[in-house]
């Protein structure tokens, strides 16, 4: 069992945090005039008060951007070479020779309104109530990553070779011995270090303390780490990796995930719809179409996990998390939507009812799946025209389905199709006019791979939604027509939702002007 | 992947689990050991204090030994990850022989020694003994350096030998021998800490030597003046930052005395006392006006008075130097100006104050020491019949047997084996094709050898790759001996882990060489182990200025590393420095001030190539990766080149960051380097790192060297950028080093 800290000293009946320990030396005196720094040098010497709670201190003044906190980190916590749970950025400004180039070595920020925590499903984060750490629990965790989105650092990185995430924990078990952090004890610089600061306070006073040009905004959650800065840094200071951006990790299983429970939603919506307004051929037909669409979905969506046996634990938050909501409804969604066809199937009585409660789940599920993306971390899905996005998905796959499994009145269907393509044409536009116009780095970065790297698989949803949501109703007007019609859309839908995906600039921490490989998430 | 792991009932929870250990605290559980070996970092001269951590025969961590007298428990990026080394993929495991269908196949050591005897007695007999070239290095213990000194020396019998010290530290070592009668640095570590002004000059300590920075943090007082002509990190740590044009050191020192000289701020006792030639010098450094400094340096001339009127102020002014002065034609001479400066201020040898070249190689001070390269054995002179006469009857052969000349240097070896008058060719721990200049020259020389011996932990490295015979070397970790640092600390390195594979200590390789050659009896009487060979080292040091007679193991070992010289019935161990009574090792006991003139570096930038080239390193790397390349921490880090440019020359190229560029200049064309766009960097001027094989900045740079030290002028080579012919490639993925070699 995990104790607080201040427990487990009391407990073992030790002064907290006092005893520097000593290694494995033979005890000879350093020769040399300068003093040893000890394995509790950097460390808080007291106990923590209520209302408290250690934090990292900075001193960018200090930092020779060595990187030594970064391998120690490594060896600390055994890592892959790839995952790096303490990074050094770079920030530059200025002009030959007053160049300033400065770095940014950062952990977790252990801060006071952790996003992490807040949007984790399977409460694997914990905010340690003695030491303000914020832990996370490999057990607990599902893989998931909805934690790598939410934070505005990058802290939480996910091992593909554990199905798990893991993160910077203050080496909260070195502290209870009385020794420093791996990070601390391997500066060279003394420029990272461990304080105790007063929450309320921090609260009050962060913004003047918390924030560094390379470094988002620390509103976002309260970062709790301390920052000394330069003094006189050039006004036109920036990070080092500025103009590198590229695409990000596409996560396939989401993509298909929410396309088709999209599909799914609106094909309900539709025939419930459509029963409304008379129509019953066939109807049982296409509902069991819909709900296997629904269960293809949900299948898709565990792929996405490090740990799919687990995906039913995603249900726990679902007072806080999004992202459980969004599970818990797509699953009475799915169950609602399964009665209803049966019903629709054996034609019995109740199913109009039961459809309204079908299309009502069915739109809960796709705004709590929206939701799940409106995080203030990946500023460009943080917008209506990600919800915008995907109920007009929705709108246009319905009727889509519909008209291609040839129930209801086509001419009806090919104005519902061309009029929800044409609305989402103009989402899709007004958001990159609304990325180009910012003057975020995240946005504008967004609009940059979006007008380069990835021009064209973006024109090229556009496109295929041109033909499938407009060209193909308005001019073939069969059956055959319908069905290409699908096809067509589903392929613009899935290659658009895979732009959505590479195409968000997360807020992150200034990285190293070269960096092997992806950056971490 | 297991299905357990794949439906995630399997996290890997004993790979990732911790533990607590009385020595670690809490860690990762696979890095707590079984045993503890105590060691010294076998990469930069700074000479850190470590230990090994072993479990199951395995070295599986690292730690900074927090009671070493250099670092005190701190090590750099590459200290942190040194165990790495030691599993690396790329370690030559087997003693390998080129066959008759070209390609290296294992054979047997006994077979391998074989043939080297036979190849290398073969070339000699037919073309002379000299027709043999040793290149060694200074990654060996210093039991290894004497032990192979005498090897090919007495017993090969060739003098053409030397180490890729000359690539790295041979200006400062002719420079101290110009200027103090002999090698040696005089200064310390400790004088970081206590000199009220720290000058460095083309030094990047921050990158290079991090852990030397917190002597500085430790100094409050101090005043640091850094000139550069790269904003690098140290530079950005400076209080006075001279951003000069490349070369022009020495214009800046010559204006800095003819200041000092003119302001009455010299100590003009210590000049007469310990010191020729001062009315020359004051004579030849008239004309360095601080309005003809500015000229040639680019500094005002307000920055000029600064820097002299703060060092001549100064009570104790460090001066600190690395491959800025070092890498150049006029090396050795810089070096001058430089002990110049220290001598007319009388801050040579006091604490505080002294002229100090912060050395490369963890050990290229004992090959410097103890080599039988750049000089006899205990920094004794060729030249000198009686140092000679002394050396022979120590070791009781015939003076006559002793070379009275150096032979070839490094380039002139290389040169040498052009000319076919060096045919075959023995290297040592080192990797040319990416560490000599002018890669078109030394693939030149390769080929014309009739028979090539790579001796190096590492295979393949691109040397091994051309190699006729490639034997497998033990490296840091798993051998014993002594390393010397930048500060004279003898310190001790022990072997934690077994060579890998048929991987041998070089001091066997060595030993087994001189059986085969039939001098093992004469030259190593019984010799088995290092120890054998530090005795007698001992009695060969003692009495001169680097003298280890009164050091053992033991000793080393409990004080973390003791600083020559040590000699016998000395019992206090202490900060040592040298020259401090003003003594220097001349004939005369008088140093040397000796005029030096400012000239512009050889190749000049034109309208080919209108950018000057300065090649440089970065932490996370060693040399030419061999070591480093294979550690996926530091890849991870620093995965690939980058040539720094100025926003206004790339706007004007139309170039724009992380473009790929070709690096072209008379001699050579570097191909596909990403492109870093940044002010840290004058306009006119680019910088690429050198250590990687796949971007060679030395298929660039020129064959020119300084004509004292041998030193190759890396630095100031000029040349043109355009956008790169071939695709970017995507350094993250890791070729093979054959790859690597043909790019």
């Amino acid at each position: 069992m995990l104790l607080p800290l201040l427990e487990r000293a009391k407990e073992k009946n030790a002064h907290f945090l006092v005893t520097p320990k000593t290694g494995a030396s033979s005890g000879g005196v350093p020769q040399c005039g300068i003093s040893f720094a000890p394995d509790a040098a950097g460390i808080p010497q007291r106990a923590l008060l209520p209302g408290e709670q250690y934090r990292f201190h900075f001193d960018m003044t200090k930092c020779i951007g060595c990187k030594c906190c970064v391998v120690a980190c490594n060896e600390q916590n055994g890592n892959p070479a790839d995952i790096n749970w303490r990074r050094v950025g770079e920030i530059e400004g200025g002009w030959y020779p007053n160049t300033y180039r400065s770095y940014l070595s950062m952990g977790c920020n252990h801060c006071m309104e952790p996003t992490c925590l807040e949007g984790c499903p399977v409460d694997a984060y914990s905010k340690d109530p003695v030491t303000g750490i914020v832990l996370h629990s490999a057990e607990a965790c599902i893989g998931c990553q909805y934690c790598t989105w939410n934070c505005s650092y990058g802290v939480p990185q996910y091992n593909p070779e554990r199905g798990v995430v893991g993160k910077c924990d203050m080496c909260h078990d070195r502290l209870d011995e009385g020794r420093a952090p791996a990070c601390v004890s391997a500066c060279p610089e003394t420029a990272i270090r461990i304080e105790i600061v007063n929450i309320a306070e921090w609260k009050r006073e962060y913004a003047a303390h918390a924030n560094a040009p390379g470094l988002p905004s620390a509103d976002d959650s309260i970062s709790s780490t301390r920052i000394t800065l330069p003094n006189n840094l050039p006004p036109d200071t920036r990070k080092a990796d500025f103009f590198r951006v590229r695409p990000e990790d596409p996560h396939w299983p989401l993509v298909a995930m929410t396309v088709l429970t999209q599909l799914s939603v609106g094909a309900f919506v539709t025939i419930w719809l459509l029963q409304l307004f008379g129509k019953t051929t066939r109807l049982g037909v296409a509902a069991m179409v819909s709900i296997i669409v629904a269960g293809l979905a949900l299948s898709a969506s565990t792929l996405h996990l490090g740990r799919p046996i687990y995906a039913y634990r995603a249900l726990k938050m679902w007072k806080r998390s999004w992202l459980s909501r969004e599970v818990l409804l797509f699953g009475c969604f799915s169950g609602v939507a399964l009665l209803y066809a049966a019903l629709l199937w054996f034609k019995l009585p109740g199913s109009l009812a039961i459809g309204a409660l079908t299309s009502l789940l069915g739109a809960a599920g796709v705004t709590a799946s929206a939701c799940i993306y409106l995080v203030p971390a990946r500023p460009a899905w943080n917008s209506k025209h990600t919800v915008a996005g995907f109920f007009l998905t929705a709108m246009l796959l319905g009727p889509l389905l519909a008209a291609s499994l040839g129930i209801g009145d086509r001419r009806w269907l090919s104005i519902a199709i061309v009029a929800a393509t044409a609305g989402h044409l103009l989402n899709e536009a007004g958001k990159f006019f609304w990325l180009t116009a910012s003057d975020s780095f995240e946005l504008q970065a967004s609009a940059r791979l979006l007008s380069t790297t990835l021009a064209s698989s973006f024109l090229g949803s556009g496109a295929l939604l041109c033909l499938g949501g407009i060209i193909l109703p308005l001019f073939v007007p069969t059956w055959a027509g319908a069905s290409a019609s699908l096809l067509t859309v589903l392929a613009g839908e899935v290659l658009g939702r895979y732009v959505f995906f590479v195409s968000v600039v997360p807020k992150n921490m200034a990285a190293s002007y070269l960096s092997a490989g992806k950056a971490a998430a | 992947m297991s299905l357990k792991r794949q439906l995630g009932l399997d996290i890997l929870e004993e790979k990732y689990a911790y533990a607590s250990d009385p020595v670690m605290g809490h860690t990762s559980e696979q890095k707590i050991p079984d045993t503890w070996v105590s060691t010294t970092c076998g990469y930069c001269s700074v000479g850190c204090g470590m230990f090994i951590g072993v479990k199951d025969g395995r070295a599986v961590s690292v730690r900074g030994n927090p009671d070493h007298a250099v670092n005190s428990g701190l090590l750099c990026p590459k200290g942190l990850s040194e165990h790495y080394t030691l599993e690396a993929s790329n370690r030559a495991l087997y003693p390998l022989l080129r066959n008759k269908r070209g390609k290296l196949a294992r054979i047997e050591w006994d077979e391998a020694l074989s043939v080297m005897v036979e190849k290398f007695r073969g070339a000699q007999e037919k073309y002379g003994k000299d027709a043999l070239g040793v290149l060694s290095t200074g990654q060996l213990v210093t039991e290894e350096f004497y032990a192979l000194g005498k090897l090919v020396q007495l017993g090969l019998g060739t003098k053409n030998y030397d180490g890729n010290t000359t690539l790295c530290m041979a200006s400062a070592v002719s420079g101290y021998k110009r200027s103090f009668g002999s090698d040696g640095p005089p200064g310390a570590y400790e004088d970081l800490s206590q000199a009220d002004v720290i000058f460095l000059i083309g030094a990047n300590i921050a990158d290079n030597h991090p852990i030397l920075c917190q002597y500085l943090d430790a100094n409050p007082r101090r005043t640091l003046i850094v000139a550069d002509p790269r904003v690098t990190k140290t530079a950005m740590m400076a209080d006075l930052y001279l951003p000069l044009k490349p070369r022009s050191d020495i214009a800046l020192l010559n204006g800095m005395i003819h200041l000092l000289i003119e302001n009455g701020l010299i100590d003009r006792k210590y000049v007469a006392a310990h010191t020729t030639g001062f009315d020359q010098l004051e004579e030849s450094v008239r004309k360095y006006t601080p309005d003809h400094v500015s000229q040639l340096t680019g500094l005002t001339p307000e920055q000029i008075y600064k820097a002299a009127l703060i060092y001549g102020k100064a009570k104790a002014p460090f001066i600190g130097w690395t491959m800025g002065v070092n890498h150049s034609t006029k090396g050795t001479e810089t070096v001058n100006v430089i002990n110049n400066l220290a001598l007319i201020t009388g801050n040579v040898g006091r604490p505080g104050a002294s002229p100090f070249s912060i050395t490369g190689q963890c050990n290229a001070m004992g090959t410097r020491e103890a080599g039988f390269a750049s000089s006899l054995p205990g920094y004794r002179k060729f030249e000198s019949a009686s140092d000679r006469e002394e050396l022979a009857a120590l070791w009781g052969i015939a003076a006559e047997r002793l070379p009275a000349s150096r032979g070839w240097a490094y380039p002139d070896i290389i040169e040498g084996a052009v000319a076919k008058k060096i045919r075959a060719l023995w290297v040592i721990a080192t990797n040319p094709i990416v560490s000599f200049p002018n890669l078109g020259v030394l693939q030149h020389s390769l080929d014309s050898l009739d028979f090539l011996v790579v001796q190096d932990g590492f295979h393949p490295t691109p040397t091994t790759e051309v190699a006729d015979l490639v034997l497998p070397a033990a490296i840091w970790g798993e051998k014993e001996g002594t390393y010397t640092n930048s500060e004279r600390r003898v310190s001790k390195v022990n072997r934690a882990v077994k060579p890998p594979g048929e991987a041998r200590t070089d001091l066997d390789i060595f030993l087994g060489l001189a059986k085969k050659l039939g001098c093992y009896g004469e030259l190593f009487p019984g010799w088995t182990q290092p120890k054998d060979a530090f005795e007698e080292w001992k009695r060969i040091s003692a009495g001169r200025l680097c003298d280890y007679s009164g050091l053992t193991y033991e000793l080393i070992e409990r004080h973390g590393g003791i600083q020559w010289p040590y000699p016998t019935g000395a019992t206090e161990v202490k900060t040592t420095r040298l020259y401090s009574d003003g003594r220097f090792s001349t004939e005369d006991g008088k140093a040397r001030l000796l005029p030096v003139e400012w000239e512009p570096f050889p190749e000049q930038p034109n309208a080919d190539f209108p950018f000057v080239l300065n090649t440089g390193r970065t932490i996370e790397h060693w040399h030419t990766r061999t070591k480093t390349g294979n550690v996926p921490i530091l890849e991870r880090l620093s995965p690939n080149a980058w040539l720094e440019m100025n926003p206004r020359d790339a706007q004007s190229l139309g170039l724009k960051p992380h473009d790929h560029i070709d690096v072209i200049s008379a001699r050579g064309r570097v191909k596909s380097v990403e492109l870093r766009v940044t002010e840290i960097i004058a306009p006119g001027q680019v910088f690429m790192p050198f250590h990687y094989a796949e971007a060679n900045a030395n298929q660039v740079t020129q064959s020119a060297f300084d004509p004292i030290s041998r030193e190759p002028n890396y630095k100031q080579c000029a040349v043109r950028i355009e956008r790169a012919q071939i695709a970017p490639q995507y350094w993250g993925v890791r070729g093979s080093p054959r790859a690597r070699v043909q790019a």
